[in-house]
C-alpha cells in the first residue's frame, strides 16, 4: 500500500533557494531483514522521509512496504523529522522497505569562518535568543541525550579547538578535521550499542559514532550539537574524489554558528556538507533518528542488508 | 470527651539536641530517605501543645482508647498484626532477594486532623494538581511557557523525564495527572509544607486503604466516636474517572498495568485492581492491532479502553521509548496518538516530579491560574537559573545540594559537611552543568506518637495525600492519606525500605449541619447513557493460564515427592513396622529413580545405618539447590503462585505462604522424629491446597487449567512410580518383594484404605493395578486422570470447532487412546502387555502438556530488532 507521491509544498512554493542552483538526485534507499523465522506481529519505526531544509527541497518521496502492512501512519517527531509507524499482523519471514525519493540540494553559502563569532559568545546568547521559539528549539541540542552525554574526556579533545576567543566555525572545523586525522574509519570497530567513551578510547569506529563525537564535544563546551542523518551522493562529480560512506546511510553533524544558522560538518570526510550531502533527517543522537527501529514477536535473530543508490539527475552543480 | 489523662510523654524531656535537619530525597514510596529533623525544640507535635496539653481534637480519641494499659496495646498490636497478615499485606524491598513480601508495619495510633485544618490542605492541594496539570497540558502542547521566556527551555530539555515522544498527543479532556500524590510535612509554625509531588504513578493509596481496615477492626469504638471521614466515595470518584477516558461507549475495559509480582508495591497493585474492580495485567498480556490495545485471553484478544498505568512512562513502549524494556507494550504510543486507548496518568505525567520546576510554580500559578499558590512548597533554588545559582553558591553551609531530575540519581550533598575543597569541587560540577543541580532548605518534621516499647514516644512524620482528576477536569482529595513514621526518634530518614513505620490517618468530620460529604457521590451507571464498566472477572490472560497450569503441576509434583519422602523417612524410624526394611528396598529404589537421592545409596540395606543415606535424605527434604528436593519444588511451586497471586483467594495464598514456611531449612539439623511431623504437616498444607482448587474455586477457566496441570502430573507421576518400581516384572520376583512393592505403590497410591476395605486380603497384584491404573472411581488411579483430562479438554475454548490438526484435538486423541487401552482387561495382565502399556503412555501423555502449550500459552515474547 504505498502512499501517493508526496511534494513538500513550503518548499515547493519557496523560489529562493532555486536561483542559487542546486543537484537533483534520484534517492533509493532499500532495507530487508530476513527474520529465519515467522514473525507473527510486528512494529517499525520509520525515519526514511527526507526532510525538507532551507537547502533541501523534497520533490517526492514514497515509502513501499513489504509485506504489506495492516497499519501504516506518518506523524511528524519532536524534532520537525517524517516518522512512519507500520505494523505488520500476518506471519512474514522477510520484510523490505524502499524508500524512493528525488531531492534537490543546493548549494551552500560561502562560509567564512574566520568572521563567525567568538564560540563562547555564541554560546552566551543561546539564553538571549532573539526569536523565542528559535531559542527553545536550538537550545535543546546543547544538553545530554540517550547516546551522548559530556564527560571530562569529550571537554578535553574539544578544548583543544575551542580555544579562548576563536570564531566558532573555526573551532567546528578544526573539530572535524581533527576527528578525521586522529580516528580510523573502521566498521568491524563498533556497533551500535558501542559507547561513545569506547570510540574515544580506541579512536575507531563509522561515521555515526564520529557524528556523535562531534555533538558530544559541542555540547561539552556548552554549545548545541545536532546529529543529522543523510546519504552522499554514490558516484562523485568528475574529478572528485569518492567518499566515504557513500552506498550506505551517513551521517554527519551540525553546529549552531549563532546568526549564520547551522553548520553541517562531516568528521568522517572531514568536509563541510555541500551538495554532495543529501538530509534525511535530524535529531540529538542516532536514538531519535534510526533509520529503522522495529519490535517482533516471533522470529529467531535477524539479518539485516542495506542498499543506497544515491544518483544525480543532471549534470547541474 | 476525655475522662481521664492519659499517660504521655513528658514533652520536656530531654531531646537529642543538635540534629541537624535534612530535606528529602526524591524517590518512590518506601526507597526515599525522607528525612526528618527533630529535637531542637522547635518542632510541632501532632498531640500535645508546646505546653503539654492534648490537643482539642486528640481528647476524645485518647478517651476512647482507654488507658495505655501495655497489655492491652500489645493484644491489639498483635490483632493488627493478625489482620495484616491475614490480609495478605507485604511490600517488597529491592535489590534484597529476602526482602521480598516483607510484612506491613501499621502503628497503633492514627494520625489524627480536625475538618477545619484539612480544609486547607483540601484546597491547597486542589489548587497544586490543578497547576500541574496545567502545566503539563502547556509542555506537551503548545509550550508557550517556555517559548515566551517564563521557564527556562532548559527545564525541559534538559531534563531526560521530558518525553518527546509524546508531545503534540491530546489526551481526554486535557487531563495528564489523574492520579496525584503529595508528600506533605509541619512546620513548627503548624502550617503544612509540600516535599515533594507523585505525579508518575503515585503509589500508597491502597495502603492507605488496608491500613484504615485494620485499623477500624482494632480500635472500634474511637473509629465509631470520632467520626471518621470514609475513603471509599474517593475511590468511587476515581473509577468514574477512568470510565469517561475510554474511547468507546460501551462496557468499555479498564485494567492496571503493573510491571509485576517483584515490584516494590505490586500487593497495592493486586488490592486497587480487585478494589476497583478491573483487571490487574503485565505488559506481556497486552498487544497492539490496527492501533488498539488488546488483551490476550483464552478465548482471543479482548479490546482495552483505559490502562491505569503503574509501570514508569519509560518503560511503557519499547518501540518508541526504552528499547531494553520487556515490562511495557510495543505500539502503544501509537495507540494513543490513534485516540483509541487512554493512559491514566498520561506518558508525560512523571515530568512534574522535576525539581528544577519547583522554584517557578508562584509564578506559573500567578500566571495560569490567575491566583496566589496556596500550599508553600520547600525552598528550591535550581542552578540552571543563574540568579539562583549565584545564590545557591553563596549559601552553601545552610543548604542540601540535589539532583535537579529524578532520573540523574546522586546522593544528596550537604553543604555544611564539605572541606574547602570538596566545596570548590561541587561549584566546578556546578559551574559545568548547572541545570543538573537544585539545593534545598532544611526541614524540620512534625512529630506524632508511636507506641513503642511499652509506650508512646513522638516520632518524626511525613503523610502523603491523594487526589483524583474527576470528569470535568477538577480534582477530588481523599479525606486521609498514608501517614509514614520513623521508627527512631533520632532517625534521620523516614522510609519504609529502611524500617520505617506507618499509619491511618483520620479526618475528623466535623460536627456542624453543614459537614455532609464534600464530594458529590459519582452517578457512574445510573444514567442509561453511561458507560458500565466491564466486569473483570471473565478476563483471564493467557499467561495467567500458563502459570495456573503450572501452579497445578508443581502442587502435586511436590504432594508426590513429600509422600515418598515420607514413606522412606517412616521406616527408617520406625524399625518394629510390619514390613519396614522390605519396604524399604524398593522406596530407596523409586527415589533415586526419581533423581531425589543417587543410585549408590539403594545398596544400603540394614536399617539405621548409613550416614550417607541419612544425610542425603535430609538434603533431599530440605536443600533447595537440590533439584529434585521437597524444597526446590515448593519453592517452583511458590514462585509460579506468586506470579498470579491476584487470582488466588487469600485464604489459598496464606496455605502457600505456609507451606513456604513450613519447607524452610532449619536452623538445625532435625531428629528423625521431627522430621516425621514436619513431613506430615506439609501432606496436610499440600491436602488443603489441594481441597481449596476443589472446594473454593469458581469453575472458570482459571480453574480448568489449574485442574488440568495436576491431572496430568498425577498421570505422569503415576506411571514414573510403575516403572521406577519395576511393576512390570513384579510377577518374576519372589513373593516378599513382590508384597512390599505392592505395600508401597497402594501407600504412594492413597490406596491403602479403599484397598483393604473392598478385598481384605492380602496384597495381590492384579488388583492393586486396577485399582491404581484403571479404577475411574478412585481419585488417584491413572484412568480418573483422564477421564478428567477429557472432559476439561473437551470444555476448553476453541475446541469446539477444531481445525484439522489443531492442537486440542490431537490432545483429546491421546487422552482418548489412553483411555481405550486401560479399558483393555489384557493390558494389564501379562508382564509383556503392561510393559507395552506403561511405555506408550509415558511417550504419549508428555504431548498433551507440549500441545496445550502451544495453543493457548505460547504468546511469542516481543523483542527489539
Amino acid at each position: 500500500m504505498p502512499l501517493p507521491d508526496r511534494p513538500d509544498a513550503p518548499f515547493n512554493q519557496d523560489s529562493g533557494p532555486a536561483d542559487r542552483g542546486g543537484v537533483r538526485y534520484r534517492l533509493r534507499h532499500v532495507t530487508h531483514y530476513d527474520y529465519g523465522e515467522d514473525v507473527s506481529v510486528s512494529h517499525h519505526l520509520l525515519h526514511l522521509t527526507a526532510r525538507p531544509h532551507p537547502r533541501q527541497r523534497v520533490r517526492r518521496c514514497c515509502l513501499t512496504i513489504e509485506p504489506a502492512p495492516a497499519v501504516r501512519s506518518d506523524h511528524t517527531d519532536y524534532f520537525g523529522n517524517t516518522v512512519t509507524y507500520v505494523a505488520v499482523q500476518e506471519p512474514h519471514r522477510t520484510f523490505t522497505i524502499t524508500a524512493d525519493s528525488e531531492v534537490e540540494v543546493f548549494t551552500p553559502p560561502v562560509l567564512d569562518a574566520a568572521s563567525t563569532p567568538p564560540w563562547e559568545r555564541v554560546r552566551e546568547s543561546l539564553h538571549s535568543l532573539s526569536d523565542p521559539d528559535d531559542g527553545a528549539e536550538i537550545v535543546q541540542y546543547s544538553f545530554d541525550s540517550t547516546l551522548v552525554a559530556v564527560s571530562p574526556v569529550l571537554l578535553d579533545y574539544a578544548s583543544q579547538s575551542f580555544t579562548p576567543g576563536r570564531p566558532v566555525a573555526e573551532a567546528a572545523l578544526d573539530l572535524m578535521r581533527r576527528i578525521h586525522g586522529d580516528f580510523t574509519f573502521d566498521p568491524t570497530a563498533t556497533t551500535v550499542a558501542t559507547p561513545l567513551a569506547d570510540v574515544m578510547r580506541h579512536r575507531r569506529g563509522v561515521c555515526q559514532d564520529f557524528a556523535h563525537i562531534v555533538v558530544g564535544c559541542l555540547r561539552a563546551v556548552g554549545l548545541p550539537g545536532r546529529y543529522v542523518s543523510g546519504y552522499l551522493r554514490t558516484l562523485p562529480p568528475p574529478g572528485r574524489p569518492r567518499l566515504v560512506g557513500a552506498d550506505v546511510s551517513h551521517a554527519w553533524a551540525s553546529v549552531w554558528c549563532g546568526p549564520t544558522g547551522w553548520l553541517d560538518v562531516c568528521p568522517t570526510n572531514a568536509r563541510a556538507a555541500d551538495q554532495d550531502f543529501i538530509t534525511i533527517a535530524w535529531g540529538r543522537d542516532y536514538d531519535d533518528v534510526s533509520p529503522a527501529r522495529g519490535v517482533l514477536m516471533g522470529g529467531a535473530g535477524h539479518s539485516l542488508s542495506v542498499s543506497v543508490d544515491v544518483e544525480p539527475l543532471d549534470s547541474a552543480g | 470527651m476525655p475522662n481521664r489523662d492519659p499517660t504521655l510523654p513528658d514533652p520536656s524531656a530531654p531531646t537529642p539536641v543538635g540534629l541537624r535537619p535534612v530535606p528529602f530525597l526524591q524517590g518512590s514510596l518506601f526507597g526515599e530517605a525522607d528525612a526528618l529533623g527533630y529535637g531542637t525544640g522547635q518542632v510541632y507535635d501532632e498531640m500535645v501543645t508546646g505546653q503539654g496539653r492534648l490537643r482539642p481534637h486528640w481528647q476524645s480519641f485518647m478517651g476512647t482508647l482507654g488507658p495505655l494499659d501495655p497489655e492491652l496495646m500489645a493484644e491489639r498490636w498483635e490483632e493488627a498484626r493478625r489482620l495484616l497478615h491475614q490480609n495478605g499485606v507485604t511490600y517488597n524491598i529491592y535489590g534484597d532477594p529476602k526482602g521480598m513480601e516483607r510484612p506491613w508495619p501499621l502503628d497503633m495510633v492514627p494520625l489524627l486532623i480536625p475538618a477545619h485544618e484539612w480544609k486547607a490542605v483540601e484546597s491547597g492541594l486542589v489548587q497544586r494538581a490543578t497547576l500541574l496539570n496545567a502545566v503539563l497540558a502547556d509542555l506537551y502542547g503548545p509550550q508557550t511557557l517556555t517559548r515566551s521566556g517564563r521557564l527556562s527551555p532548559a527545564v525541559i530539555h534538559a531534563d531526560p523525564g521530558f518525553r518527546r515522544a509524546v508531545h503534540g498527543i491530546r489526551v481526554p479532556n486535557d487531563i495528564h495527572l489523574h492520579f496525584y500524590a503529595a508528600d506533605l510535612a509541619r512546620a513548627p509554625d503548624g502550617r503544612w509544607w509540600v516535599l515533594s509531588d507523585r505525579t508518575q504513578a503515585p503509589s500508597g493509596s491502597g495502603y492507605a486503604l488496608e491500613n484504615r481496615a485494620v485499623l477500624a477492626k482494632v480500635l472500634p469504638d474511637s473509629f465509631r466516636h470520632c467520626q471518621v471521614e470514609r475513603l471509599s466515595p474517593f475511590f468511587e470518584a476515581f473509577k468514574d474517572t477512568l470510565l469517561s477516558l475510554s474511547p468507546r461507549r460501551e462496557t468499555p475495559r479498564v485494567v492496571l498495568l503493573t510491571p509485576g509480582p517483584y515490584n516494590e508495591t505490586y500487593f497495592e497493585h493486586v488490592y486497587l485492581a480487585r478494589y476497583l474492580g478491573i483487571t490487574l495485567v503485565e505488559g506481556a498480556d497486552l498487544t497492539v492491532r490496527d492501533r488498539q490495545v488488546f488483551l490476550k485471553t483464552l478465548s482471543g484478544l479482548e479490546r482495552v479502553d483505559v490502562i491505569l498505568r503503574r509501570l514508569d512512562a519509560d518503560f511503557a513502549d519499547p518501540l518508541e521509548l526504552r528499547a531494553d524494556s520487556s515490562l511495557g507494550v510495543a505500539g502503544l504510543i501509537e495507540a494513543v496518538r490513534a485516540g483509541n486507548v487512554a493512559l491514566a496518568n498520561s506518558l508525560g505525567s512523571g515530568f512534574m516530579e522535576s525539581m528544577a520546576v519547583k522554584p517557578s510554580l508562584p509564578m506559573l500559578c500567578r500566571h495560569l491560574l490567575g491566583e496566589e499558590l496556596k500550599m508553600p512548597g520547600v525552598a528550591v533554588w535550581w542552578c540552571g537559573d543563574d540568579a539562583e545559582r549565584a545564590y545557591v553558591i553563596d549559601h552553601l553551609d545552610g543548604l542540601v545540594v540535589k539532583p535537579a531530575f529524578p532520573s540523574l540519581a546522586f546522593e544528596p550533598i550537604f553543604g555544611a559537611d564539605l572541606s574547602a575543597a570538596e566545596r570548590m569541587a561541587l561549584v566546578e560540577r556546578i559551574n559545568a552543568r548547572p541545570w543538573c543541580y537544585v539545593a534545598q532548605e532544611r526541614l524540620a518534621l512534625s512529630t506524632a506518637p508511636v507506641w513503642q516499647g511499652g509506650r508512646l514516644q513522638p516520632r518524626p512524620l511525613v503523610l502523603r495525600v491523594f487526589l483524583c482528576a474527576r470528569r470535568d477536569g477538577s480534582y477530588a482529595v481523599m479525606p486521609g492519606g498514608l501517614t509514614r513514621v520513623s521508627t527512631e526518634s533520632g532517625k534521620l530518614v523516614v522510609s519504609m525500605q529502611r524500617g520505617g513505620g506507618s499509619k491511618d490517618t483520620w479526618i475528623l468530620a466535623g460536627r456542624r449541619s453543614d459537614s455532609a460529604p464534600a464530594q458529590p457521590r459519582p452517578q457512574a451507571g445510573q444514567d442509561a447513557t453511561e458507560p458500565v464498566l466491564r466486569p473483570a472477572a471473565n478476563d483471564l490472560p493467557s499467561r495467567v493460564a500458563d502459570s495456573l497450569y503450572w501452579l497445578g503441576r508443581y502442587a502435586e509434583r511436590s504432594e508426590g515427592v513429600v509422600r515418598l519422602l515420607r514413606a522412606t523417612h517412616t521406616r527408617l524410624t520406625d524399625g518394629n513396622m510390619p514390613g519396614a526394611t522390605a519396604q524399604l528396598r524398593p522406596l530407596l529404589c523409586l527415589m533415586a529413580w526419581e533423581g531425589v537421592i543417587p543410585w549408590d545409596l539403594t545398596r544400603v540395606s540394614e536399617l539405621g545405618s548409613g550416614r550417607a543415606l541419612r544425610n542425603a535424605l535430609h538434603t533431599s527434604v530440605v536443600d533447595p539447590d537440590h533439584p529434585n528436593s521437597l524444597r526446590a519444588q515448593v519453592l517452583r511451586l511458590h514462585r509460579t503462585a506468586y506470579s498470579v497471586r491476584d487470582r488466588l483467594s487469600l485464604d489459598m495464598w496464606r496455605v502457600i505462604s505456609m507451606l513456604e514456611r513450613q519447607s524452610q531449612t532449619p536452623r538445625q539439623k532435625l531428629d528423625a522424629a521431627a522430621m516425621l511431623l514436619r513431613l506430615d504437616d506439609l501432606v496436610t498444607i499440600l491436602a488443603a491446597i489441594a481441597g481449596m482448587e476443589q472446594e473454593s474455586m469458581t469453575r472458570g477457566p482459571g480453574w480448568r487449567f489449574l485442574d488440568i496441570g495436576r491431572r496430568i502430573e498425577r498421570a505422569l507421576h503415576t506411571i514414573s512410580i510403575m516403572r521406577g518400581l519395576n511393576v512390570q516384572g513384579l510377577d518374576r520376583q519372589e513373593e516378599g518383594t513382590q508384597a512390599a512393592t505392592l505395600a508401597v505403590l497402594l501407600e504412594l497410591g492413597e490406596s491403602v484404605m479403599t484397598y483393604r476395605s473392598r478385598y481384605l486380603t492380602t496384597v495381590r497384584r492384579t488388583p492393586v493395578l486396577e485399582l491404581l491404573l484403571s479404577d475411574e472411581s478412585n481419585p488417584r488411579a491413572l484412568a480418573f486422570q483422564l477421564a478428567a483430562l477429557e472432559q476439561h479438554v473437551t470444555a476448553l475454548p476453541g475446541t469446539a470447532k477444531p481445525g484439522p490438526g489443531a492442537p486440542t484435538a490431537s490432545a483429546l486423541s491421546i487422552v482418548q487412546a489412553a483411555r481405550a487401552s486401560l479399558r483393555n482387561p489384557e493390558s494389564l495382565r501379562s508382564s509383556e502387555a503392561l510393559n507395552t502399556l506403561l511405555d506408550t503412555l509415558a511417550t504419549s501423555l508428555p504431548d498433551i502438556s507440549n500441545l496445550l502449550t502451544h495453543a493457548y500459552f505460547s504468546h511469542a515474547f516481543a523483542r527489539s530488532a
